[in-house]
């Protein structure tokens, strides 16, 4: 479905690109966390521990002024916490272990982002290249759907959504954690929340996006002498669309899906911040649950926002650079002026 | 087709669109499980009790007759009741919109002032430090959540350096104004822009960010256009080949993909406003969702809706202007 | 202080050219600095170009011509730069205005535009140097009336007249400043309303009919014929002493063709003009120029009079080019494009032989040490970069068919053949490919 040519562009991009390196590092590093997290961390994300509650991140020093009654005397006693390498990143005000908790949040970052760009290139793409390809009354009306969908911004419309699945079955389902049940690791979450609803949410509000790009494929693509020829041979429109639209528009589709993860990530990390996830392990969840605590522990809302803008940085970057390698109309940017 | 008539066509497609978007919110409503009656009877209250209010709702008509009972309201300004305080949904929405419109139109101008000038930059100096810097601040601009960064902010200025309030603001552009035209006092203008500037920030960020990669691009791909080189040729100075020329056609196409990303800055207002305790439609549309109040939620969403529609509509008839290849078709 | 080459017209005492050139080109390099290594567009490019004279460049696509044509109007982008030798330019009064600041670049008469900063090389834009370039479709700004488009050109020319000495004043109020004023405010419009009518002038002189409606029309409103003809008109607006044609006419119908280079043709006389014109098309050359440079991987291989040129072709490119080398079919036989390609103009891949020697049917052992420029008998102005100017073919010194590798099949030729000189407009050949 690639061709050498596409390949060659992909690699001659990548080899000129630091930024595509970098990016290609950062997504790796995260999709690795990502399945690995059992393994790499050091505590139960979800085990708490009041006696070890808001321990600054490793070599921070922490000093917290509280009164006691000494004696019948008002006094102001000075703890001071100090970080260790047993918390890296620290512990939030339930003493979860930070760390584990940004390990894990990856996944549930990257499953929702990698799911509804799923669900919407589903959605989209089917409805813009039969919009595109029949054209007519089922283009006006299908572009007229879309145009209504696009009055609602994505993170409005996700919040009107999520009340269909609050309190069903479906807003989250648990995954078992395949490494845990086969033994290979002790002391983890047996099972994972997936927020099946949300990742449905997000990835019918961004449909859009891909009804729109496949649909100006389409449209163009039809009028190719190919199709036309394909046709006129008795193929079927079923056919045509699988066999010729469908591999000619997947260029812009892939470029558009790759940024569509990172804008989908960044939405899912909205929702879980405003609480309407369906689960607590989430950087979102996190940052809104330090939200409370800038004053005392800076660390519970930094920290999971730095994991979501280095992850949403290397998609972007990679997005960068499938654009800039497939996109024909930015190849001259290179050449010379001759 | 005239450019009155092309104007007026769009018009009348916005008025399509925003039937739509009121079909689709009845329906939203519609379909949500859960039943309104739950919240807005009393815990305890009998059957009786319950029919009763499910006839004051208005819930016992069939569906259609909902509908178009709602459809008509709406067009008297009717946005029913809401749930949970007892007053007009309209009045509550309209007294929290024009916080919302100052945050994002705050949020824009920050936006246009910083990343115009630092598009031109990095598309003329390409490959330099000035280039570097103006791209990196655009990446790691465009994929920061902006409450985070809206958190950040409040975390370094406010609670770090102990500037710029982060309380929920005490006063409006319009009482500030007031108060300055009338009483000659400059504190409520003062106090206004001390709560603004940290969510104006937070929210125009990600704009800022979008518009420099846009305008980098176009302007680079607007560059290697021949006409730049027989402008240039022809004796033009160079600040005017880079604005009148090659940035005023870099503007037209960026113009219509914010009109599109609008939709971006709203959903970034409603994150915002809730982040900064702010008083506009996003933190109404998030306590209604939280509680379930319909008709505050329809309202909003229809008032978005509808301001979407209107500045698109003014978004094309610009291009229509600036662009005279436009055929207005 | 640089001395000047003598131009070969004084020093071989020539009977036809006793007034100094206009131009006095020296050498010129220009480089190109791509990921793919180092481009040598230009190569030790060496030309007069006489007052009031039609010169012409033609060559294929990718040997250097467009190149030829920015670098000497400096207009080159990045990644591309002139890297060494002299253009002298002959203005009497450009040369007392910046002897001052910079008396190094001054000798005498002329100017070596290539050692002044940009900025001041940037004045002699529009008003003493002008260019038409070969798409006039995108060649004009698509959001900009065609008038207000010609008025910027006479605006630029305007303000030159109106403080020629000076070179700072050529910018003042002339700048951003000024333009945000424009937008502001209506009634200071930035292009003056005398700028305007002159270039209505301009539209009707090249031929535009309805000229005050048609100057507020846009572009796309235009024919391309009437587009090239607006563009000349731009081109002319500054008055300028050289007119830089890069494939003026490429772009256009056959019956558009031959009335534009009529216009060109008609524009001169009046205006005495110099004109440098670049092309792929022999027919435009036989029909415009009075002296003609060949140009191949970036190098003029073979230079002199239209008759010279045409009549008496030396190098074995510009045979090859008039398709005068007999061939096994016989006369009458269609023109035999030039097996192989155009070199890929990389550095690394030059090497130190005649560039056009893989390609030549007479390549010999001396063509593997790169000729140097040789007179050729007969006219002061004819010299070639070929051995056979001094020497004569030998077989015995012939190098084997295949001592480059086999030449490529015709199909990989250059996607812009030369165009033969037999048709006037110029298209015949085409289906040649």
């Amino acid at each position: 479905m690639i061709s050498d040519r596409v390949k060659q562009s992909l690699k001659r991009e990548f080899s000129r690109s630091v930024m595509a390196k970098i990016g290609l590092v950062l997504v790796l590093v995260v999709l690795l966390t990502a399945i690995f997290a059992p393994f790499i961390a050091p505590h139960d994300p979800t085990q708490q521990g009041l006696e070890e509650s808001n321990i600054p991140p490793a070599g921070v020093t922490y000093t917290t002024e509280e009164f006691q009654m000494v004696d019948g005397e008002r006094q102001t006693v000075e703890t001071e916490t100090r970080g260790s390498l047993d918390h890296p990143f620290g512990t939030d005000a339930l003493g979860r272990d930070l760390f584990s908790r940004v390990l894990f949040g990856a996944r549930t970052s990257l499953l929702v982002g990698l799911g509804g760009t799923a669900v919407a290139v589903g959605t989209g793409v089917g409805v813009g290249l039969v919009a595109g390809y029949f054209g007519g009354r089922v283009d006006d009306g299908l572009m007229r759907f879309a145009d209504i969908m696009l009055a609602f911004p994505a993170l409005v419309l996700a919040l009107a959504l999520v009340g269909f699945f609050r309190g069903s079955d479906y807003q989250a389902i648990a995954i078992p954690d395949p490494f845990v049940r086969a033994g290979l690791v002790d002391g983890m979450p047996e099972s994972f929340v997936f927020p099946l609803g949300l990742t449905v949410v997000v990835g019918i509000v961004n449909w859009v996006w891909f009804a729109r790009i496949s649909r100006g494929e389409a449209l163009s693509i039809r009028q190719e002498e190919y199709v036309k020829a394909a046709k006129s041979l008795g193929a079927s429109d079923w056919t045509i669309l699988r066999q010729h639209v469908l591999p000619n528009s997947l260029t812009p589709i892939i470029v558009l899906a790759t940024i569509q993860v990172a804008a989908i990530i960044l939405l899912e990390s909205s929702l879980s911040f405003l609480g309407f996830s369906g689960t607590t392990l989430s950087w979102g969840f996190d940052i809104a649950q330090g939200r409370d605590y800038l004053g005392t522990s800076w660390w519970i809302a930094s920290i999971p926002g730095l994991a979501i803008v280095v992850t949403v940085v290397g998609i972007n970057l990679l997005g960068d650079w499938l654009r800039d390698a497939l996109d024909p109309g930015l190849e001259g940017e290179h050449g010379g002026g001759m | 087709m005239s450019q009155y008539q092309f104007i007026l066509r769009r018009l009348l497609q916005g008025i399509l669109v925003i039937w739509g978007v009121v079909t689709l919110v009845f329906l939203l409503r519609y379909m949500t499980p859960g039943n309104p009656v739950d919240f807005v009877a009393p815990l305890d209250a009998g059957q009786e009790t319950r029919d009763q209010v499910a006839a004051d709702l208005g819930l016992d008509q069939p569906v259609y007759v909902q509908y178009f009972d709602y459809l008509f309201g709406l067009i008297q300004g009717d946005m029913g009741y809401s749930f949970i305080r007892s007053q007009p949904a309209s009045s509550i929405i309209f007294a929290r919109l024009p916080a919302t419109i100052e945050l994002a139109l705050a949020a824009t101008i920050v936006a246009i002032i910083f990343s115009i000038p630092l598009g031109v930059i990095s598309a003329t100096r390409r490959h330099e430090p000035a280039d570097y810097a103006a791209t990196s601040f655009s990446l790691v601009g465009i994929s920061t959540p902006n409450f985070w960064l809206g958190i950040m902010l409040i975390l370094l200025v406010s609670v770090g350096l102990g500037i710029l309030p982060t309380s929920r603001r005490p006063i409006g552009f319009v009482p500030a104004m007031e108060m300055f035209i009338f009483q000659l006092e400059i504190q409520g203008i003062r106090t206004w822009i001390a709560h603004m500037i940290l969510p104006a920030v937070t929210l125009g960020t990600y704009f800022t960010a979008m518009i420099v990669r846009l305008t980098r691009s176009g302007m680079l791909d607007e560059l290697g256009k021949s006409y730049v080189l027989a402008t240039r040729a022809k004796g033009v100075p160079e600040t005017l080949v880079r604005y009148k020329h090659v940035l005023r056609n870099t503007m037209i196409p960026i113009i219509t993909v914010l009109g599109l990303q609008l939709g971006t800055l709203i959903g970034g207002a409603v994150i915002t406003e809730f982040v900064f305790n702010w008083p506009g439609l996003g933190t109404l549309i998030i306590n209604a969702i939280d509680v379930r109040d319909w008709p505050i939620i329809q309202g909003s969403l229809i008032v978005i809706g509808v301001g979407f529609v209107i500045i698109n509509i003014a978004v094309d008839a610009l291009y229509a202007k600036l662009n005279p290849k436009v055929s207005y078709e | 202080m640089p001395s000047i080459p003598d131009s070969r017209a004084n020093t071989e005492g020539g009977c036809e050219m006793i007034q100094k050139p206009l131009l006095r080109v020296r050498d010129l390099e220009t480089r190109f600095f791509t990921e793919e290594g180092q481009v040598n567009a230009v190569e030790k490019l060496t030309l007069d170009i006489h007052d009031g004279e039609v010169f012409g460049i033609v060559g294929e696509s990718g040997s250097g011509k467009s190149v030829t044509a920015r670098s000497v109007l400096g207009l080159l982008e990045s990644p591309g730069r002139v890297t060494g030798g002299e253009l002298w330019y002959r203005d009497e009064t450009f040369a007392d205005t910046v002897r001052a600041d910079h008396p190094d670049a001054v000798d005498g008469d002329y100017v070596d535009l290539e050692s002044l900063p940009s900025n001041v090389r940037r004045t002699l834009r529009g008003t003493h140097f002008s260019m038409i370039f070969q798409d006039p479709m995108s060649s004009l700004n698509p959001s900009i009336p065609v008038g207000e488009q010609i008025a910027e050109a006479v605006e630029a020319q305007r303000r030159a007249r109106a403080n020629p000495r000076s070179v700072a004043s050529r910018t003042q109020g002339y700048g951003l400043s000024q333009y945000l004023m424009s937008t502001v405010m209506g009634s200071r419009k930035y292009v003056k309303s005398e700028s305007l009518e002159r270039a209505v002038e301009l539209l009707e002189l090249v031929g535009i009919p309805d000229a005050p409606l048609r100057a507020k029309e846009y572009p796309h409103e235009y024919s391309g014929g009437m587009l090239q003809r607006a563009m000349i008109a731009q081109a002319l607006a500054g008055e300028p002493k050289v007119l830089i044609a890069d494939e003026p006419t490429t772009a256009l119908d056959v019956t558009i063709q031959a009335q534009i280079l009529d216009l060109l043709t008609e524009l001169q006389e009046e205006t005495g003009m110099t004109i440098l014109l670049i092309t792929h098309n022999l027919g435009v050359v036989a029909r415009m120029c009075d002296r003609v440079g060949v140009m191949y991987a970036g190098e003029i291989v073979e230079r002199g009079t239209l008759a010279d040129v045409f009549d008496d072709p030396v190098h074995p490119y510009t045979q090859g080019l008039l398709g005068s080398i007999p061939d096994l079919e016989g006369i009458g036989a269609r023109l035999q494009p030039i097996p192989g390609n155009v070199p890929s103009l990389l550095d690394h891949e030059m090497g130190g032989r005649c560039y056009f020697a893989d390609r030549c049917p007479k390549a010999m052992e001396e063509c593997l040490e790169h000729p140097p420029e040789f007179d050729v008998d007969g006219s002061s102005h004819h010299a070639t970069r070929c051995y056979l100017a001094e020497t004569t073919y030998s077989e015995a010194r012939a190098l084997d068919a295949d001592y480059f590798g086999s030449a490529e099949p015709l199909e990989d030729a250059a996607d812009e053949p030369v165009e033969p000189a037999r048709s006037d407009g110029g298209n015949t050949e085409e289906d040649s490919r």
